[in-house]
């Protein structure tokens, strides 16, 4: 149908003018059939605009708008070999962009050229439900990335966009779109029931079958290298990094609350690393309580799962480095996982430092800071032990100009040495590598570890909310008879970043926007409601797995149904639902005239018809209702008027509104006061 | 190979068809128990797009992934009940059929009729030879269908079968019915090309014949039949009122052919019947009044339409068992 169509318009050789009047110029069907799938295209675009190359969704763009451009001014499509050259350095360029097609983004941003090089070809309804079925992809598969609370709502307008154009080209008969809409949101509706009852009972299968690799991707968050500067330019992001929700609500004290990432040895100068050696684990008493919560952390790209400082137990799949960091396997946290976890707040490592360790932990880059390492070794010939000489770093930190900041200035190559003898402006990770760096040079074997501290408290579903703007950086230093201490030289220049709080310590005239309107409790509380939302979303929705659907099972008073019962009750509720839709289909489509004068008179012959007396197919209202007078004499009375009345209404002159409305109300009276 | 398998499996089903439900009925409301639905080639597509989307929401456990690929399956579901609510309930009865000559289309029209308070859409109807164009049928509303099938020889051509199709609402499904009704259309012999010579007038030159209708004297009025020709209406009439009359003219001289099989000596039957066929058209074109004469039938001298119609028919169902 619409090939002829195409063919008709390739054809005429008429060119649109300029309609006279400024009345809304009329599409043609096939027109208005494009119009909507380039429409739902860029739709299912929209998602992977954030996660694709830029000229990727410039390019599926430019391609809707040529292609409407062709049909609005009724020029021929660009030529064949036009669009094939234009598809191949497309397909060209994402190869050398992404190296593979084997890729979540990869994939994505294939199908978004493949979809526009389609519909730059569009011209039947082939190729438009190409088009659509890509669309239906791209919307599947921007999941795979947002799992946000706003994408389901988005979802479901999207398809039913999507499903209303499918029904609109595949109509060979006219339809107007207010009627494809109507229709399929009623279908759509009517589907939902159906499709929540799958949701929540089909199983779900532990674990992936087949991983796509994941695009490497920075997100925002923690690295494994620290140099100046790194974490205050985190601490201005305001994006979530990891919820908790402490068991019985048994919270730490906020000035326990160390959340553990990556622990660095290597220090070049300037950035801290990750150490290339393997150490050996040195064990963990825990010397008091033990905590035990759940932590649900968001997509990082990596695999670290932040605990709280230092973890005791953890799931079987994941492991304890030896530097007491809790990672998974070699999956990276590519969406929001949940790890349920113990820790104690206050424990001793014990047994001696392996020399391997030791020498690590002592390595200082040669010839680099020289002004700090006399400084330490200076300050470790005036005091006794160790221990003194922590004592003595700190409090130069806290009686001398040392300055708290969210923007320190830059440092030079001696990071150190320009830190503590220049500029003295400084955030977290600052301190802390100058305090391992004079540890060091005293001696003392020291590292420096990364992670989060503190965390916001929602009180409306009692979650600490940790995010990146909660970024950290301490010290911990290897006393021979304690093992490892946790030193954090912020505590000592900012005592309050760790007891109330990441804005608590800084300078005035350090607060970020976000923070500014922190203070502002009225918006403090939408904020706390909206993550109470979205976590409530998180757990049970994004979240829902296996353990979720069997406590369900159990609350309906199925305990623990094996995968026939299951799939039994899944297809037995299917046919009794889709039962009822045909039933209700059926319903709905009963022959009905339209006439509710002929509605009445209907149901008198039925009514009648039921009593034994059946309208012949010949028989005009006049026999019938002469032949119904003549077998039932005591009904003369009535069907002599309601004969009366509906010869009149329905074959004498028409009536005005009142009159009508009167004698219709006394007709249908009549009929329904009938009793036979 | 492939497609000559799932014509034979189509025959197969619809011989099967016709020996479950026989001769239906004219007219016929279509129960939903005769429609037969299978998914399309598109609808297998969507199909294996939604395979694709359960295991890639399975593998990454991804459950909003997982929930528009339910909705989506729910709403295919839910296509297939409309797809066939679609066609169910419909009312069909046939129209008259135009009488054709041998080798040209037999028209047959259906009506379409829609009992239900809803639109109907995408109703096709659809034999081996034809389709119909797709056509939406509103509320309470009919619309008349044309499907064809060329008439090969005279007589009788019956439409074994047809079928009425839809694939709304999305092309997922296709929902279909086989009827059988039976309908006819008549065939005429098709009018012989080598036009041999009309016998010769026959003139009557006696008083005026009550039976024969000549054109000179005007013998009074009768009513309007359809097809009268507009010439011979008496306006007048019809301006005071009196309805719509036809004049009658009889003649003294009435001129008339007469058709005869026995004329027509050493030809074959069915030539035989194309070259009377031949003549009838030639004279009814002219305007001139015969009468025909074959083997069974003798009809006397007339003109007119309906006199026409009389003669080709005769002239079509000759013999009928026997050619």
């Amino acid at each position: 149908m619409s090939a002829a169509q195409s063919v008709a318009r390739a054809t005429s050789p008429i060119k649109r003018v300029a309609p006279i009047k400024q009345d809304r110029p009329q599409l043609s069907r096939a027109s208005l059939q494009l119009l909507w799938t380039t429409g739902c295209f860029l739709l299912a675009v929209l998602p992977h605009l954030s996660s694709v190359r830029w000229w990727i969704g410039l390019l599926a763009a430019c391609a809707a708008a040529w292609r409407l451009f062709v049909e609005i001014e009724q020029r021929p499509l660009p030529h064949r070999l036009l669009r094939s050259a234009i598809a191949m350095i497309a397909v060209a360029a994402t190869l050398t962009t992404y190296r593979t097609l084997n890729g979540l983004e990869a994939g994505a941003a294939f199908l978004v050229l493949m979809g526009g090089m389609k519909l730059l070809e569009s011209s039947t309804v082939r190729d438009l439900t190409v088009v659509l079925f890509v669309s239906y992809f791209l919307l599947f598969a921007g999941f795979l990335y947002n799992l946000g609370l706003l994408s389901l709502p988005y979802m479901l307008v999207a398809a039913w966009l999507l499903t209303a154009t499918l029904m609109l080209i595949h109509q060979a008969s006219p339809m107007s779109i207010a009627e494809a809409l109507r229709k399929t949101g009623k279908m759509l509706l009517q589907a939902l029931p159906i499709a929540v009852l799958m949701f929540l009972f089909f199983p779900r299968l532990p674990g992936q079958f087949w991983a796509l690799p994941a695009q490497e991707k920075a997100l925002t968050g923690l690295s494994d290298t620290m140099s100046p500067g790194d974490v205050s330019e985190l601490s201005v992001s305001g994006k979530l990094a990891f919820r908790v929700k402490f068991d019985d609500n048994v919270l730490p004290p906020p000035r326990e609350r160390y959340w553990r990432g990556p622990v660095l040895h290597d220090f070049d100068g300037r950035t801290w690393r990750r150490t290339r050696y393997g150490f050996v684990e040195r064990p963990l008493v825990a010397t008091g309580p033990t905590y035990r919560y759940r932590v649900v952390i968001e997509p990082h790209n990596r695999n670290w799962v932040f605990s709280l400082d230092a973890v005791t137990g953890w799931p079987k799949d994941l492991r304890r480095t030896s530097d007491y960091q809790l990672v998974t396997g070699n999956r990276a946290i590519s969406r929001l996982s949940s790890f349920t976890l113990e820790s104690s707040t206050s424990f001793r490592t014990a047994g001696p430092l392996p020399t391997v360790m030791e020498r690590a932990d002592l390595r200082l880059p040669e010839g680099r800071n020289p002004k700090s390492v006399a400084l330490a070794k200076s300050l470790r010939a005036g005091v006794g032990g160790n221990a003194e000489f922590v004592q003595a770093v700190l409090s130069r930190f806290r009686n001398e100009k040392f300055y708290y900041t969210l923007e320190p200035p830059r440092l030079d190559t001696d990071s150190v040495d320009d830190f503590l003898f220049n500029t003295r402006r400084g955030f977290c990770e600052h301190y802390a590598s100058a305090f391992v760096v004079l540890a060091r040079a005293a001696g003392i074997p020291a590292r420096v570890v990364t992670g989060y501290q503190g965390g916001e408290f929602n009180p409306l579903n009692d979650y600490l909310i940790v995010s990146q703007s909660d970024a950290h950086a301490w010290a911990e230093v290897w006393f021979d008879e304690q093992g490892w201490i946790r030193v954090d030289p912020t505590a000592a220049i900012a005592p309050d970043r760790i007891e109330r709080g990441r804005n608590a310590g800084l300078t005035e005239g350090d607060f970020g926007t976000g923070e500014f309107l922190a203070g502002n409790v009225a918006w403090l509380k939408v904020r706390q409601g909206w993550d109470a939302i979205n976590t409530f979303w998180n757990d049970n929705v994004v979240d829902f797995g296996q353990s979720q659907q069997r406590s369900l099972l159990q609350r309906l008073g199925l305990d623990d149904p094996g995968l026939t019962e299951l799939g039994a009750a899944l297809l037995l509720s299917f046919v009794a639902f889709f039962a009822a839709i045909s039933a209700w289909l059926a319903w709905q489509f009963r022959p009905r005239a339209r006439d509710p004068i002929v509605r009445v008179y209907d149901a008198l012959c039925r009514q009648l018809g039921k009593a034994g007396i059946v309208r012949q197919p010949h028989e005009g209202p006049n026999d019938y209702l002469s032949r119904v007078v003549v077998q039932r004499p005591e009904l003369t009375a009535q069907i002599t008027e309601i004969r009366a009345l509906y010869v009149g209404l329905r074959y004498g002159p028409a009536l005005l509104g009142s009159q009508l409305s009167t004698q219709l109300s006394r007709f249908k009276f009549l009929v329904n006061q009938l009793r036979i | 190979m492939f497609t000559s398998l799932l014509a034979r499996l189509r025959r197969r089903t619809r011989a099967w068809a016709r020996r479950r439900h026989g001769i239906d009925t004219d007219p016929l409301v279509l129960s939903g128990r005769r429609i037969y639905i299978v998914p399309t080639r598109l609808g297998v597509a969507f199909a294996a797009m939604l395979f694709a989307m359960f295991l890639g929401a399975m593998n990454y456990a991804n459950n909003l992934a997982l929930a528009l690929t339910f909705t989506l399956g729910s709403l295919g579901l839910m296509a297939m009940h409309y797809c066939q609510r679609n066609l169910a309930g419909m009312k069909l009865a046939s129209a008259v059929c135009e009488p054709v000559f041998a080798g040209q289309l037999a028209k047959f029209r259906i009506a379409v009729e829609n009992l239900a308070p809803l639109p109907r859409f995408d109703i096709v109807m659809a034999n081996d030879h034809s389709a119909a164009a797709a056509v939406r049928v509103d509320a309470n509303a009919r619309v008349v269908t044309e499907i064809t099938l060329p008439a090969a020889r005279r007589g009788r051509l019956a439409l074994e079968s047809f079928e009425i199709t839809t694939r709304h609402p999305f092309g997922l499904f296709r929902a279909w019915a086989y009827l059988h009704m039976d309908l006819h259309c008549i065939v005429y012999p098709r009018p012989s090309e080598r036009a041999m010579p009309p016998p010769p007038l026959e003139t009557d030159t006696g008083g005026a014949q009550d039976a024969v209708k000549g054109d000179e004297d005007f013998a009074g009025l009768r009513a309007f039949n359809p097809g009268d020709p507009p010439s011979r209406i008496a306006w007048k009439a019809y301006a005071r009122g009196q309805g719509l009359l036809v004049k009658v003219y009889a003649g003294t001289a009435v001129s008339s052919h007469q058709f005869d099989w026995d004329a027509l000596e050493g030809l074959g039957v069915e030539a035989r019947l194309s070259q009377l066929c031949r003549w009838i058209e030639d004279a009814f074109a002219a305007g001139r009044a015969f009468g025909l004469r074959i083997p069974g039938t003798d009809i006397p001298p007339n003109v007119g339409p309906a006199h026409r119609q009389r003669c080709l028919t005769a002239l079509a169902l000759f013999d009928e068992a026997g050619p």
